[in-house]
């Protein structure tokens, strides 16, 4: 029994002894700070209800505790006594003077007295509403609210009692480790959320309180200890994430496919190869090593044949030739002669003939016969069309019926002129354009535009001589023939080819590799 | 006739029993109204702080005591602290109102019609809260709860200690704003 008394006893007195030693540092650390800020001789303070007034000691001065008096008084009353004690602080290395007030009249002036030895020493008239001085906040807690960059702070106010509402507090926060610190005011309210923190970060923070200053005032509290708090890392939702990266992947493997797909497409379109005519030119560099007379000496036929066909938009048109009865006169030996002089006409009426000729030997022959044709007015209805055109091939004298036997020895001539050097050779029609090979003894040829046919000396009407029309396009030419009935006729004859050669380049004539005798 | 009498009887008894007041006020429990009226009472506490000797009158103020002991007025029943706050208000407005009387300058005036409304409005505050009335004493001497001043500074810092002791505490504890409340 006497050793739970006992027991009971030393736990209260460790209680005491604690709350003592803690209100004895506020008591402390309050003296501390009013000696600094506070100009008044006699420094006052209310802590809870009561009232502390203290004074220093004079410097080399040492007194004792009862060579003081503190008297105070308020509304017209008597002066009354306050008990004097003294306090050496430990931090400073300083004593102090100081008068407690347990019951301290509030909203009412109150003048206060020092005296030392019945002396006057220091006087001062407060309202004891006015000089509170808090104890700071308790339970301060800092915690993570879940959101990115947000701390929770929280905390009790002081104990006191009619005062609760009338308070404002500061927090004040900083990074670990910074020395920079944000302070945020906030009254009434015991908590606050602190906004705008870096992610994942420890923070310290700090409160301290302070009568608002409308129905009570006072000084700053001290600040509390500083409580830490970390904030949450950022916000990735490792979903969101997953997704990005996945659609990530499938837009680079969708661009792969598409490029190796259209490899040779892009490459093309990014990296145009240069132009070669190569192809053009089968074998020119790959057999005869870029030689182009030894190629050209080894694809003659097949190349005109080739490259002839590149002008499809030009037909080609069977070429028509009719003699005329009255060349029949002269006989084989007019035939051999008139090759070269016939070879030169139909060179000279093919589009792009200069006028350039070497002179045939039957040349003078030519011209009389078709001056002869000119002065026969019945010829020129037949040709009528071919007045019109700019160009005229005139092969064959008028009257169709007359020659129609003669006709076909009437090409004779011509047949001399578009035959090789030696036998004309038979061959089928071409359905492609022929080729003039040169004969000997014939004129060069050149590409030229149109000939025009007034400016001709042959006229395109000659005594034995059927027309042909032969429409110039500048680069090509088609013959049409006089008419229909014409080529079936000829049908029945003998077709030439002539091959054309030229000296600048090989032209693709659109002329036609049918030359047809008709008898 | 008769109907006639009848119907004076009745406007008597209406008039008597005003049926038009019987609807309470909504208690005013924020004390950030009471604020806001001593927000008014310093300003004109600190405009007239200097105002010592040009506004002193020969007559004195009787006005009431201010000091609030904690522990004392926590003692105290509602019906004594009304009381003493009523009264207390009823003197500090016959206080302010004599000054009216009295030629003063622009911005003392302005001071003292603010705080003649503010008295006004906190009397409304203190009806809604269903603080008792004022009621005279009956007995014609010195009331103890009063004091003296002789100057108009003097006055109006009585004027603000009064608002934000007794007046403020007393609306602070008003019991119409703590029912529900443990």
């Amino acid at each position: 029994m006497t050793k739970m008394r006992s027991n009971r006893l030393k736990i209260v007195f460790m209680l005491c002894l604690g709350f003592v030693t803690i209100g004895g540092q506020h008591f402390e650390s309050k003296v501390a700070q009013l000696l600094q800020d506070e100009t008044e001789h006699i420094k006052c303070f209310v802590e809870g209800k009561d009232l502390t007034c203290f004074w220093e000691e004079e410097e080399e001065r040492n007194h004792l505790h009862n060579q003081y008096t503190f008297t105070y008084s308020y509304e017209n009353k008597n002066k009354m006594a306050c008990a004097v004690s003294s306090l050496s602080l430990l931090a400073s290395n300083k004593t102090i003077f100081f008068c407690k007030l347990a019951k301290t009249p509030f909203f009412a002036t109150l003048h206060l007295q020092v005296l030392r030895d019945g002396q006057m020493l220091y006087t001062r008239s407060l309202n004891a509403e006015n000089i509170l001085f808090l104890d700071p906040p308790r339970n301060l807690t800092v915690m993570s609210s879940g959101k990115e960059g947000q701390l929770n702070v929280s905390w009790l106010p002081p104990q006191l009692k009619y005062m609760d509402d009338s308070m404002i507090y500061e927090v004040r926060y900083a990074a670990e480790g910074s020395d920079l610190g944000k302070v945020e005011v906030i009254k009434v309210s015991t908590m606050l959320v602190l906004f705008g923190l870096e992610s994942d970060t420890r923070y310290k923070v700090w409160v301290r309180v302070k009568p608002d200053g409308v129905a009570y005032k006072g000084y700053w509290s001290a600040w509390t200890e500083p409580v830490f708090g970390v904030t949450p890392p950022s916000d990735v939702d490792p979903l969101i994430v997953l997704l990005v990266l996945s659609i990530g992947l499938i837009l680079c493997l969708l661009s792969l496919t598409v490029i190796l797909s259209h490899q040779k497409f892009l490459l093309k379109k990014l990296w145009p190869d240069i132009p070669t005519p190569e192809h053009k030119f089968p074998g020119l560099f790959t057999v005869y090593k870029g030689d182009f007379k030894e190629w050209m000496s080894h694809n003659n036929g097949s190349m005109w044949g080739r490259s002839v066909h590149v002008y499809t938009e030009e037909l080609p048109s069977p070429l028509e030739v009719l003699s005329e009865v009255s060349l029949t006169s002269h006989g084989t030996s007019q035939r051999e002669e008139m090759k070269p002089a016939e070879e030169d006409e139909s060179e000279r009426s093919d589009s792009g003939l200069t006028d350039r000729w070497r002179d045939p030997p039957h040349a003078h022959w030519l011209m009389d016969q078709l001056r002869a044709l000119q002065e026969n007015p019945e010829s020129h209805s037949q040709s009528s069309l071919l007045q019109s055109h700019d160009t005229y091939v005139t092969l064959n004298q008028g009257d169709i019926e007359q020659q129609a036997d003669d006709v076909f020895e009437e090409t004779l001539p011509l047949q001399t002129l578009f035959s090789s050097a030696g036998t004309p050779s038979l061959s089928t029609s071409h359905s492609d354009l022929g080729s003039l090979q040169q004969s000997s003894g014939s004129g060069r040829l050149s590409s030229q535009s149109s000939l025009e046919y007034p400016n001709h000396t042959w006229p395109p009407k000659g005594p034995g001589y059927s027309y042909m029309a032969v429409a110039d396009s500048g680069v090509s030419m088609d013959y049409s023939p006089m008419s229909s009935s014409r080529i079936a006729e000829l049908g029945r004859h003998r077709i030439y080819t002539n091959d054309y050669k030229n000296e600048i380049f090989p032209h693709k004539w659109p002329l036609s590799g049918q030359y047809i005798k008709s008898g | 006739m008769q109907i006639t009498r009848l119907f004076a009887f009745l406007l008597m008894v209406l008039e008597w029993t005003r049926p038009g007041l019987s609807s309470p006020l909504r208690p005013i429990c924020d004390l950030r109204v009471v604020d806001h009226f001593i927000k008014e009472a310093w300003d004109a506490e600190a405009a007239l702080r200097a105002c010592k000797d040009a506004c002193s009158i020969a007559t004195n103020f009787t006005v009431p005591l201010t000091r609030v002991d904690f522990d004392v007025w926590a003692a105290m029943n509602i019906e004594e602290q009304a009381q003493e706050v009523q009264s207390g208000i009823h003197v500090l407005n016959d206080a302010i109102s004599s000054l009216q009387a009295s030629n003063q300058t622009d911005v003392l005036q302005s001071h003292i019609d603010a705080s003649i409304n503010n008295i006004a409005s906190i009397r409304q505050v203190l009806r809604s809260l269903s603080i008792p009335e004022y009621v005279p004493p009956t007995n014609v001497g010195e009331d103890k709860e009063m004091q003296k001043v002789s100057s108009i500074s003097e006055l109006f810092q009585v004027h603000i200690n009064f608002l934000r002791g007794k007046v403020r505490l007393l609306v602070a504890s008003a019991p119409v704003c703590h029912q529900g409340v443990s």
